[in-house]
């Protein structure tokens, strides 16, 4: 529990107006690091609903399949520049930001990830790797912004976030592939 | 895991390899050369040291051929470069050798590969910075350029370093196909972090120093300045805490023993361990606080990157006292300090770590004031900085590293340490202990002062702030030459320890852990994961600037030679 009481502070700090100006205030640290941290709080929150409600996540996430896909979905929306737009511009949106990421992103990650065969899970970082360089190619080349709230420059810089990111995913990736960890465990 | 667990099954190739005194001749050959090499970089570098220390005090003219940014620059290469990386895979092999049941044959070749390329690199480096041709200071930021020959060198050096990382891997790999589900013995562990450490972090350094040669040579025109002091930051960032890490391997591990005591938890060894691994390179931009070129937030993102790292160096100077303490109240020792009574304060394999490691409580405090974005303001460019690092690398690593040299150069000679030396040894970290504290005080005050650092002795046309100075310069050069004589003793004794000492079995020191420890978890091994979540937070903390140096880049700035 003391877990779930951990990501109820950081869930509220990160609701601070001046932590949220200041993390909306760059275009990379708004999608690469408070939306990250509102699904870590999600992760660290879904503890409580896990000891809370295991009929209700057994019944309806009993493989992990329907959670991760809505962990994937709500990442799918949030990566959209229209909708960090929308978060910037209309306040409802901006309110469903906070209420998504954490508990319909993180708390299904948490519930699904350890439920999950390795097939799925290396499935997941595939579709992220994919995903990101995609989105990564995306924001470094397009010559116009694609954010009112942002200049092109922020774009470019969020661009190589994403290029980065997803190289790390594909070393990791390579990584598992290469090394058997039967031989070492 | 104890000591026993840890000294490894035998492995079958190795079965009737020439053991002598407990560790392979030809495993001994590599640290032994790797340690001649060190303390030879550690007398030179040393005498360099002291003939600045003079001239900074006005004490010293030099001779028309020698200037003072040139012993400088040969200064820093030969004792932040040669001395602790030598020193560091000397010592990390002799480990990797006794923990893991000998090297393999292909990871000593490795190793002397390595070191053929490391050597080749350094002669390549130092012959510019003889001739005068790359007073470009250790630092070497453009846009003062050397010789093309002094970055190829460089060059070399860091695929030497390489060789030896990807040795040292092998070997780790090797043992733990061996040992299906163990726990890396706890030295090894330090050594794969090490190494994880000198690879990636040599990596930008690496990328800088390519961008510079066509640059030296004339083939490209100029140089991106900001980007090549921040990919350099990025490297040397880490390798104050390769040399760190290195140091509190023996704390964690060494120390405990030689105290006749227990290690600290194995778990939160490791997790101190990775942690300094994981959080490492982003750090560097606190050297970089009021560099032009990079944003306020950025640079106050950095700034918790950069406090971040004192979390686990807390973490130790917790662990470390309650080793002490433990062990001395085992002992005896009673009151609430009076145990300290207990401690071998007359071991020089004691001392020195110990006297290390108090040295890091004023010289982690003093970082953590230079992380600070208006405090560094004040201090930035002044001697309070080079006071900081003497305090550091030059007190609390490089006594570690001489502590270290009291059991581990008899262990690769199969000579032991006799009281003779161990009585050198202490008196030898005395000198060495008073010296820094003349030597890093002055420097720490002068600095506040406003005395700049990288610049030869001046009066500025007898300014009266920078002549009153002089009293403190006077300290410095007072400092330094008490060095040199705990230069010259230190390397007497690792010579006499390796040639002249009497022949016989010295055990190395490896600290059992506590009996009712619990199983260290099988994550900390998964180095692979680490190192992803490393690389991430690598990328976290430079694709901003990056992007920003590389996207909105000045005209950049051709070759200058400023001496």
């Amino acid at each position: 529990m003391k877990q779930s009481v951990f990501g109820l502070i950081l869930f509220f700090f990160l609701m601070l107006p001046p932590v949220a100006d200041l993390l909306e205030s760059i275009m990379i640290f708004h999608m690469h690091m408070q939306m990250p941290l509102l699904i870590v709080a999600g992760f660290l929150m879904g503890k409580f609903f896990l000891l809370r409600f295991p009929a209700f996540l057994e019944k309806w996430n009993e493989d992990g399949i329907a959670g991760i896909l809505l962990f994937v979905v709500i990442n799918l929306y949030w990566m959209l520049p229209r909708t960090m737009d929308e978060a910037l511009s209309v306040q409802m949106i901006e309110i469903f930001k906070f209420v998504s990421l954490p508990f319909l992103a993180g708390v299904p990650l948490r519930d699904s990830w350890m439920k999950l065969t390795t097939a799925v899970k290396n499935a997941v970082i595939i579709l992220f790797s994919f995903l990101f360089v995609g989105l990564g190619l995306v924001y470094t080349l397009s010559p116009v912004e694609l954010c009112n709230n942002y200049l092109l420059k922020e774009q470019v810089t969020l661009g190589w976030g994403f290029l980065t990111m997803a190289a790390c995913f594909i070393v990791y990736l390579i990584y598992t592939l290469v090394v058997d960890p039967s031989k070492y465990e | 895991m104890g000591a026993k667990a840890e000294v490894v099954q035998p492995i079958p190739f190795k079965k009737n390899e020439n053991k002598a005194l407990g560790i392979s001749l030809q495993d001994a050959m590599i640290s032994r050369v790797y340690m001649i090499v060190a303390f030879t970089a550690l007398l030179l570098g040393g005498f360099l040291g002291l003939f600045q220390g003079l001239n900074r005090a006005g004490l010293l003219e030099l001779p028309h051929w020698l200037n003072y940014y040139q012993i400088l620059t040969a200064h820093g290469v030969l004792l932040v470069v040669v001395l602790t990386a030598f020193f560091t895979i000397g010592y990390f092999y002799a480990a990797l050798s006794y923990n893991l049941g000998g090297l393999l044959p292909q990871v000593r070749k490795m190793a002397w590969i390595g070191f053929a390329m490391k050597i080749i690199g350094f002669v390549f480096a130092v012959i510019p910075i003889l001739m005068n041709e790359a007073s470009v200071l250790y630092t070497f930021y453009p846009p003062m350029a050397a010789s093309p020959y002094f970055y190829i060198g460089l060059t070399l050096i860091v695929l030497g370093v390489w060789m030896c990382a990807f040795g040292a891997f092998m070997n780790v790999a090797h043992w733990r196909k061996q040992n299906k589900g163990q726990n890396l013995p706890i030295l090894s562990y330090f050594a794969t972090a090490v190494f994880v450490l000198l690879f990636f972090g040599s990596i930008p350094v690496a990328i800088e120093v390519l961008t510079l040669i066509p640059w030296s040579f004339g083939w490209t025109e100029t140089v991106n300045v900001m980007l090549s002091r921040t990919l350099f930051w990025a490297f040397g960032h880490t390798l104050v805490n390769i040399w760190y890490l290195t140091a509190v391997s023996a704390w964690y591990v060494i120390v405990p023993k030689i105290i006749g005591g227990r290690r600290f938890s194995d778990t939160i060894t490791r997790v101190v361990v990775i942690l300094l691994v994981v959080m490492n390179i982003p750090g560097g931009f606190h050297h970089q606080i009021i560099d032009p070129g990079i944003s306020q937030p950025v640079k106050y993102l950095h700034v918790f990157m950069s406090l971040a790292i004192a979390f686990p160096s807390l973490m130790t100077a917790y662990a470390m006292f309650s080793v002490f303490e433990r062990t001395a109240r085992k002992k005896g020792g009673t009151g609430l300090l009076g145990w300290y009574k207990k401690l071998p304060w007359g071991d020089v394999r004691f001392l020195a770590p110990m006297i290390a490691m108090i040295a890091f409580i004023p010289g982690g405090a003093g970082g953590i004031a230079q992380t600070t974005n208006q405090l560094n303001q004040v201090a930035h460019n002044t001697l309070w900085i080079v006071g900081h690092f003497h305090l550091t690398v030059g007190t609390s690593v490089v006594l570690t590293f001489f502590g270290i040299s009291y059991w581990l150069v008899p262990y690769i000679s199969g000579r032991t340490l006799t009281p003779k030396i161990n009585k050198l040894g202490v008196i030898q970290t005395l000198i060495w202990t008073a010296g820094m504290l003349f030597m890093s005080g002055a420097m720490h005050w002068v600095g506040l002062l406003g005395a700049p650092r990288r610049t030869s002795y001046t009066t500025y046309f007898d300014n009266a702030t920078a002549l009153s100075w002089n009293p403190y310069l006077m300290f410095l050069a007072v400092g330094g030459t008490l060095l040199i004589i705990g230069v010259v003793m230190q390397v007497y004794a690792v010579f006499y320890l390796m040639f002249r000492a009497p022949k016989g079995k010295t055990e190395f020191p490896i600290a059992e852990a506590e009996d009712k420890e619990m199983k260290t978890p099988y994550w900390t091994e998964r180095w692979g994961t680490w190192i992803v979540v490393m690389l991430l937070l690598i990328a976290m903390g430079y694709v901003i600037p990056l992007v920003d140096f590389i996207g909105n880049a000045p005209p950049g700035s051709p070759p200058f030679k400023t001496w």
